[in-house]
């Protein structure tokens, strides 16, 4: 579906993005993942045109960006606002119509998605009325009414209650269940892991680490012990057993260094601790991008000073 | 086309709709009528004590009449008459009587007198000379007498057929000339500065209307970031083009109303209006210029995000506009300088120019052609030069870039 080469942007300040590559397949997530200001939202601008790259092309089914391309691109951006003073139904109706939909199509497609979120009271209301939870939900609205064929999402779940980020969850399945091509950026991690298929990380303008999801964990191996437990786990990253250790309040994510078994390892800490879950698998994605983009390995609480992770390959 | 027609139809309606364009769009008028009505009403309070004017006639065939009919007419509360007339001799000669009675208006004895010569009857034209001749009642009052006295004689003397009833029904000219010590002023420098101002106003109100609204449409979309969405949609000329039409078809609509409620009053209250001659050259110069002016508007607004900044940029602009107003009276004064000719040739003032000195003068063609296609050319450069700094500045959130980095957005190929 869409194909980006070698992108790039300079900015005053310096390369934004550095010869960014990356593909997204009908049906499937892509997952752009990278700390703040890793150039993320560049990206995103120069795949939707937003800027011209000073290098590099976009494709979209093996066709350059046309006028026709825009109306097939559902785009919800990163900082998000829509016109305060306006009527929520005008308001999606005028971006509807600005994707070529003509004004009656789009007050019945909007109609249909204000019930289906549950905001059918608020469609004569104005927009500054809703709460910002439900202005996000607008918004997804006003970047899939016009049935695009990729949807490009930056940072869809900031924001969201539990029960939002649920529904929306189970919109972007059912988009990428229809065939869509789905971007979406995020630095927390877990729902990344949870929605992702392929995933683009993205540290200083360059891409780190490129891939199929759990192919890019297994590539980490199988060694990583992640425990749950009760009781002060604070010892654990003074433990030199571990190449690395991910250290929260009541879990932990272990690299075993070579040589040690997992069971060794369980016998010891069953003494120390009231271990409530105990498995070992690849690595979490979290601690993969802690790995790739340099951060030290911090946990929610550090009684100790934390043992920073080695970098292991 | 269709997204720059959704973008200006959003502009337009959306706004069109909102309480303070409404609030603007009748309380302007009202303002403006209070403005011009009060003072009006005050100064057409009834008169107590008759008021003495001269007549020079020269046709030795109207006095008679019209002073009876202004006598009959116009009668003071206590049943005195209104209006005293005094037959001025004019046997010496017109200029030398003139000179006389200008004399008594000065010193005093008339407020003002009517001059009637042969001519009143072809060209239906006659002359009031007066200290004051903003004394709208009096002189509507003599040209209504004046204009049946004459309809009258002419019925009379001549056999009725539609020629002539169409020729004498054309209403009266009454050229007004003020009386000064330093001689008499042409009263039509007055109609030419007020059409000219007119012009000003018209197109002053309108570029400030509608580049206010652009500026501050472009703050709102950067600072709730729809603008990400929105060229993610069409490009940043079709957004453009669309803000530029949709919101000068606010701008016109507000001064489409207003002239509109000025021509009902004008006729209404029976004022006489200022007709601009050669209108439809005037518009073009008003569209072309007006264009030239959003563009930078455009250029100097896009790269703003944020009230103040936009309240700041909106102040120096009508410095911008209140140039060629500074301009005009030196313009009216010798039209045909040098100086007035170069200016004429200076994009941002063009329209103000000939808009003055088309209604003293006629410039040459040459002149005509050669301005419009400077200004055309130069809006053609303005707007290209606006769309690119559009472009890029539309994205940009934080500080307002300086002069030289926009003129860096014009050089590089985005």
């Amino acid at each position: 579906m869409l194909i980006a080469r070698n992108l790039r942007k300079v900015f005053s300040t310096g390369p934004a993005v550095d010869g960014v590559s990356l593909e997204v397949k009908r049906g499937e997530i892509l997952g752009l993942l990278g700390p703040n200001g890793a150039g993320k939202t560049t990206t995103i601008r120069l795949i939707l045109n937003v800027l011209q790259p000073d290098g590099g092309e976009v494709t979209f089914d093996g066709k350059p960006f046309s006028m026709e391309v825009r109306n097939l691109i559902g785009y919800l951006p990163e900082e998000r606002g829509l016109y305060r003073k306006n009527k929520l139904l005008n308001t999606i109706v005028y971006f509807a119509s600005l994707k070529g939909i003509d004004s009656a199509g789009a007050k019945r497609r909007a109609l249909e998605w204000l019930l289906r979120f549950n905001l059918m009271g608020y469609a004569d209301k104005k927009v500054e009325e809703l709460s910002k939870g439900n202005q996000q939900k607008v918004q997804f609205i006003i970047s899939v009414l016009h049935d695009p064929q990729l949807v490009v999402l930056d940072e869809p779940f900031s924001g969201l209650d539990p029960v939002n980020q649920i529904v929306l969850t189970d919109e972007l399945m059912q988009l990428k269940q229809r065939g869509k091509a789905l971007i979406f950026s995020t630095h927390v991690m877990d729902q990344a892991e949870k929605l992702c298929d392929r995933i683009c990380l993205i540290n200083k303008g360059k891409v780190v680490l490129q891939g199929d999801l759990n192919e890019v964990k297994q590539r980490y191996g199988q060694n990583t012990i992640h425990v749950e437990f009760d009781g002060s786990g604070a010892f654990l990253s003074a433990m030199p057993i571990f190449k690395k250790t991910l250290l929260y309040e009541n879990s932990a994510e272990l690299l075993l260094s070579d040589g040690l078994t997992p069971s060794e390892v369980l016998r010891d800490l069953s003494q120390r601790l009231a271990i409530r879950k105990f498995e070992v698998r690849e690595p979490s994605l979290q601690s993969i991008f802690l790995e790739m983009v340099g951060a030290p390995a911090q946990g929610i609480s550090r009684p100790a000073a934390p043992r920073h992770g080695k970098v292991s390959s | 086309m269709t997204k720059v027609l959704a973008v200006a139809r959003w502009e337009y309606v959306e706004k069109i709709k909102s309480k303070a364009f409404l609030f603007s769009l009748f309380f302007m008028p009202l303002i403006m009528i209070g403005m011009g009505v009060i003072p009006s009403l005050l100064a057409s309070k009834q008169d107590t004590e008759p008021r003495v004017f001269g007549v020079i006639d020269q046709t030795g065939e109207l006095f008679d009449s019209f002073d009876r009919r202004i006598q009959e007419d116009y009668k003071l509360p206590d049943g005195q008459p209104n209006y005293v007339l005094r037959r001025i001799d004019a046997s010496d000669g017109l200029d030398e009587t003139k000179y006389r009675a200008d004399r008594l208006v000065l010193e005093g004895e008339l407020e003002g007198f009517l001059v009637l010569t042969p001519l009143v009857f072809q060209d239906s034209a006659a002359e009031y000379r007066s200290r004051n001749v903003g004394n709208i009642r009096v002189i509507e009052r003599f040209t209504q007498a004046l204009r049946e006295v004459i309809f009258e004689k002419k019925l009379r003397t001549s056999g009725i057929d539609p020629k002539i009833v169409k020729n004498i029904s054309t209403s009266i000219d009454l050229r007004t000339v003020k009386i000064s010590e330093r001689g008499e002023e042409e009263a039509g420098f007055e109609k030419v500065f007020f059409s000219a101002y007119i012009f000003i106003m018209m197109m002053f109100f309108l570029v400030l209307t509608t580049g206010q609204l652009l500026v501050r449409s472009v703050v709102e979309e950067k600072t709730n970031r729809v603008v990400e969405i929105l060229v993610s949609s069409c490009s940043a000329s079709d957004l453009m083009t669309g803000k530029i039409l949709g919101l000068s078809g606010l701008g016109f609509t507000q001064i489409g109303f207003w002239t509109l409620i000025g021509v009902a009053i004008s006729l209404k209250f029976g004022i006489t209006l200022i007709a601009l001659d050669n209108a439809l050259l005037l518009l073009v110069y008003f569209v072309i210029g007006y264009l030239f002016y959003a563009a930078i508007f455009v250029a100097a607004g896009s790269p703003i995000s944020t009230e103040q900044e936009a309240q700041q940029i909106t102040s120096y602009l009508v410095l911008v506009l209140i140039l060629p107003i500074v301009l005009a009276l030196p313009v009216l004064q010798n039209p045909d300088s040098l100086f007035v000719k170069v200016l004429t040739f200076v994009p941002l003032i063009t329209p103000t120019m000939m808009a003055m000195r088309i209604p003293i003068q006629m410039p040459s063609g040459g002149e005509i052609i050669g301005s419009i296609l400077v200004l055309a050319t130069s809006t053609v450069f303005a707007m290209w030069a606006a769309g690119r700094i559009f472009r890029t500045a539309i994205l940009a959130y934080g500080k307002r870039p300086s002069i030289v980095e926009l003129i860096r957005l014009l050089r590089i190929a985005t």
